[in-house]
């Protein structure tokens, strides 16, 4: 089964999708009103709005302009938009590696170990986000707990920048999404079929053929899940790049957020925003049409 | 797994069973900054008047802004800064203030009355003032720090904390320049971009919410920082220095203002009087080391309050100090202008 | 040593049947260092992703106001906290805006996915992709353009509803993600089995569905309360003044420095937390016959 059909979530076995009958219809009709009315209504809104001008204030004016698209087709905004992508894939890839095999050991655990060991990878992040980034940046700071064991050990002859650099934002970006690369491969792991897992080591083939020939692949879903669910929400997000990398390096995230804010221009946040949507609902479109293709 | 989910849920969903409603009575709806007005000074007002206060905080003027303009929240009392309440009164979104109701306005030091965005004080009352200035760690730079050029030299590349506001940033730059701060021209924006494209390369840390983190972790050694920062940092420890910049730098006042749309003005009037009474002004003043306007309250603070040069800058000081005017939607250029230069 | 017992259990599974053939001892070895070296690893990133939350326990008990200096023992702030009915009401208000949004977004994420693997719905392309909007649009925007909607147009007052209505929307797309991802080598004949011998479509989800998505379903609540709990930005655009949740009482506290009641808050709950997943894991274990 390839990544881009685990990620489409579309399957067809056959005769077994069947067209909804009325009693589907009325099952899917709550998904549906939701959609419609929490996302569809908002998305059309801000795309109105991003062909809006704006008032002394910020507030939004109706007139139809495009000088918030002609204004953001400039090569500082691309920068920026590549940046936060970058970020979100090394993230992603660094989830993945991670992740992996912590999720094949709380899947492979005993019964009654599963509940209680994903519980202990989500209580982390119970705490408050900022304290829980303040605590980061105390241990990596330059007089902080990290720098001190490393200079202590001999390992630095004095104390590191390790705070405030790409490192760091990385660093940030895969501690808050770790759960998140972690609890989707559990599932896929959790109903692996032991049989089919003596079997692959019984093939003689060596113990890495064995997982990546079988094991992995049988995980698939899991892994892409997890990849969608890292790697969406970490392109807008800034809170933790900005606090962990000193706001030296911005990120769409953040740039949309202060034409809310400084830069009281809501239209041309909007404009930005739809962009970003339309880039990535692109991407899936592609990657699905291809998939329908193979 | 099942278990767990059900107990976990059920403890939990007991914890909720002790949230109540409070009861409807006499109401006030204040929108204001988070730790700007302690719980214990509203806990103060609601036990002597008997009105029952609900805060919402905010983090930015501009969040602020943005949700009372999309029409969210009724509130009765808002805490803008001075060139937001100079954009609300241009927008008549402020309601008027009957001054007879506030007679503690007469507290306030004169300087910081009349000012030039509410020049007759009708729509705000002063709440707590500050400044921005340059804070130098003197354990790892041995220079003496005088001016905004001081800081920005190539030597303290990766050095510098600074504040994480454009316009700010482009403030300090025009005051470098000698050009008046609130002149956001296309013309001299043009003459400060290369300014800044000198500065902010230099700049290790932007912060606007707590500056004072990287300069007490040692990651920074200088930063030019709001005087609340400052003042936390001088009562840290003695090795940090505040200095007021030689080219000048900016004085800014944050104020009680009433949406028009306010539904207690009576009780709003009557909780701005109880703020500039110089007990409760104290009290805030204790809780956090801002530059309080308020004479009166001043006679009750400690020595050490108000030797605190970031907190209370001198007269002739505030006297040098520019405020800062409303420049509408240039703030969207200049936001642009320090993104690219960030963004190389 | 509870990894050791996990190698253990790993090589039950493995070496179940096994032949008594001279390729086992090589089998079982291999199969015992991956799971070796697994645990290992795992146990390192459990270490690495409690580093900061013991930094913060510690300094729940830091005599010092601003959490950046350890300078002497003290446990002012757990009383303090205690008598601060601001931060414990938000507190309370952000776990049941989290257990409200986590009951309808894990509902409509499993629902919502299983009708679209089971049925062919019109424009299911086009469903799916909408499904990802709410995870990829920047919260800002998603805050302002709800808050525009529920004041504006359907006059909802801001507070509990709206706040849950707004986190279920960024959260169920979480839920469904994961649930689709467990239906993907599904046996489609296991629901077909059922019916034969009785079920209806609605017995056949509740008996053989939700127990084999389960996994994914208590993934999907886990993600969705985490997710709610810390949320800040959506938050200030679609609340009111009676449902102030934890982060918005926060996130302005940098400014004179984090309260280390909050790490004392942080802390307790965590203990709370951590007592309920244990204690239902021994009451478990003990109730298996």
């Amino acid at each position: 089964m390839s990544l881009i059909a685990a990620v489409s979530g579309v399957h067809d076995s056959g005769g077994y999708r069947r067209p909804p009958n009325l009693v589907a219809w009325l099952v899917l009709m709550p998904l549906l009103a939701w959609l419609f009315l929490f996302v569809i209504v908002p998305t059309v809104m801000l795309v109105v709005v991003s062909f809006a001008e704006r008032d002394a204030l910020g507030r939004v004016v109706y007139d139809f302009t495009l000088q918030n698209y002609i204004r953001a087709f400039d090569w500082l905004w691309l920068k920026v938009f590549l940046t936060s992508i970058w970020y979100a894939l090394l993230t992603t890839l660094i989830c993945m590696f991670v992740g992996y095999p912590v999720a094949y050991t709380i899947g492979r655990a005993p019964l009654h170990w599963r509940g209680l060991l994903l519980m202990l990878v989500m209580v982390p992040f119970w705490t408050s986000f900022l304290i829980r980034t303040y605590a980061w940046i105390t241990i990596l700071s330059k007089d902080g707990l990290l720098n001190s064991l490393l200079v202590s050990a001999g390992i630095f002859s004095h104390s590191a920048e390790i705070l405030y650099t790409p490192f760091a934002i990385v660093l940030g970006l895969v501690y808050n999404f770790l759960p998140f690369m972690i609890l989707p491969i559990y599932t896929s792991v959790e109903k692996l079929d032991n049989a089919l897992i003596e079997a692959a080591y019984d093939l003689g083939a060596g113990p890495v053929r064995a997982f990546s020939q079988v094991i992995i692949p049988l995980t698939r879903p899991g892994i892409a899940a997890g990849a969608m669910l890292v790697f969406v929400p970490s392109i807008a997000m800034f809170a933790i790049t900005t606090l962990m990398g000193g706001g030296t390096n911005p990120t769409i995230g953040e740039v949309i957020f202060k034409q809310f804010t400084s830069g009281r221009n809501q239209p041309f946040g909007a404009a930005l925003g739809t962009i970003l949507l339309l880039i990535f609902v692109l991407a899936l479109w592609i990657t699905r049409k291809y998939r329908e293709e193979d | 797994m099942k278990k767990t989910i059900t107990l976990v849920l059920s403890a939990l969903a007991a914890i909720l069973v002790g949230c109540g409603k409070a009861p409807e009575a006499k109401k006030l709806s204040v929108f204001c900054w988070s730790e700007y007005i302690p719980q214990s000074v509203i806990d103060q007002f609601t036990k002597e008047t008997g009105i029952q206060v609900s805060v919402e905080n905010y983090a930015s003027n501009e969040e602020m802004l943005a949700k009372l303009t999309a029409g969210g929240g009724e509130y009765d009392i808002i805490q803008p800064s001075e060139y937001v309440v100079e954009a609300l009164i241009a927008q008549k979104l402020l309601h008027p203030i009957d001054k007879t109701k506030i007679p503690n306005l007469s507290n306030i030091a004169p300087q910081f009355l009349k000012m030039s965005f509410d020049p007759d004080n009708s729509f705000s009352v002063p709440f707590m003032a500050g400044t921005v200035g340059i804070v130098v760690n003197t354990d790892l730079i041995k220079d003496d720090i005088k001016s905004f050029s001081d800081v920005f030299k190539p030597d303290n590349k990766g050095k510098i904390v600074v504040l994480d506001d454009a316009r700010e940033i482009t403030a300090w730059a025009l005051l470098s320049q000698g050009l008046a701060i609130n002149d956001m021209s296309d013309a001299n924006l043009d003459k400060v971009k290369p300014v800044l494209a000198n500065w902010i390369p230099l700049v290790k840390v932007f912060d606007s919410d707590s500056p004072k983190t990287a300069l007490l972790n040692g990651d920074v050694a200088m930063g030019v920082v709001w005087g609340g920062e400052g003042a936390i940092l001088l009562q840290s420890n003695p090795k940090f220095r505040w200095i007021i910049p030689a080219e000048g730098t900016h004085l800014f006042i944050d104020s009680l203002a009433m949406p028009k749309t306010a539904k207690n003005v009576e009780n709003a009037e009557a909780f701005m009087n109880f703020i500039l009474r110089p007990d409760v002004s104290k009290k805030i003043s204790d809780a956090f080391p801002y530059t309080n306007p308020n004479l009166a309250a001043r006679k009750l603070l400690s020595e050490e309050q108000l030797n605190n040069k970031a907190s209370f800058p001198s007269d002739a000081d505030i006297a040098k100090m520019q405020v800062f005017r409303d420049i509408g939607t240039q703030g969207s250029k200049i936001d642009e202008i320090v993104t690219s230069v960030k963004a190389q | 040593m509870f990894f050791l017992r996990l190698k253990f259990m790993t090589i039950d599974g493995v070496s179940h049947g096994a032949s008594n053939s001279p390729r086992l001892g090589r089998r079982v070895t291999a199969a015992r260092l991956q799971a070796g070296l697994f645990g290992f690893w795992t146990a390192l990133v459990f270490a690495f992703l409690y580093i900061p939350i013991i930094l913060l326990v510690v300094f729940s008990f830091n005599s010092s106001r601003l959490n950046i200096r350890w300078e002497g023992f003290s446990t002012r702030w757990y009383g303090e906290l205690f008598g601060n009915k601001v931060l414990i009401d938000a507190f309370q208000n952000s776990l049941s805006v989290a257990i409200a949004t986590t009951i309808l977004a894990t509902l409509l994420g499993t629902v919502g996915a299983w009708m679209l693997y089971r049925y062919k719905f019109p424009y299911q392309r086009a469903l799916g992709l909408l499904i990802f909007i709410p995870m990829v649009m920047p919260e800002v925007l998603m805050g302002v353009s709800l808050l525009v909607l529920f004041v504006q147009f359907l006059h909802l007052p801001l507070g509990f509803l709206t706040l849950t209505i707004a986190h279920t929307t960024f959260c169920f797309p979480f839920v469904l993600v994961g649930v689709q991802a467990r239906l993907q080598g599904l046996d489609p004949f296991l629901e077909e089995a059922a019916m034969d011998l009785g079920a209806t479509p609605l017995q056949a989800f509740w008996k053989v569905i939700v127990p084999y998505l389960m996994p994914a379903i208590v993934s999907g609540a886990l993600m969705s309360f985490t997710l709610s709990l810390d949320e800040y930005i959506v938050s200030v655009f679609t609340t009111g003044a009676q449902s102030q949740t934890l982060p918005l009482k926060v996130y302005g506290m940098a400014k004179v420095g984090l309260n280390p009641q909050l790490n004392a808050l942080s802390s307790i709950f965590i203990l709370v937390t951590f007592l309920f997943a244990f204690g239902s894991y021994f009451f478990s274990r003990n109730k298996k016959t």
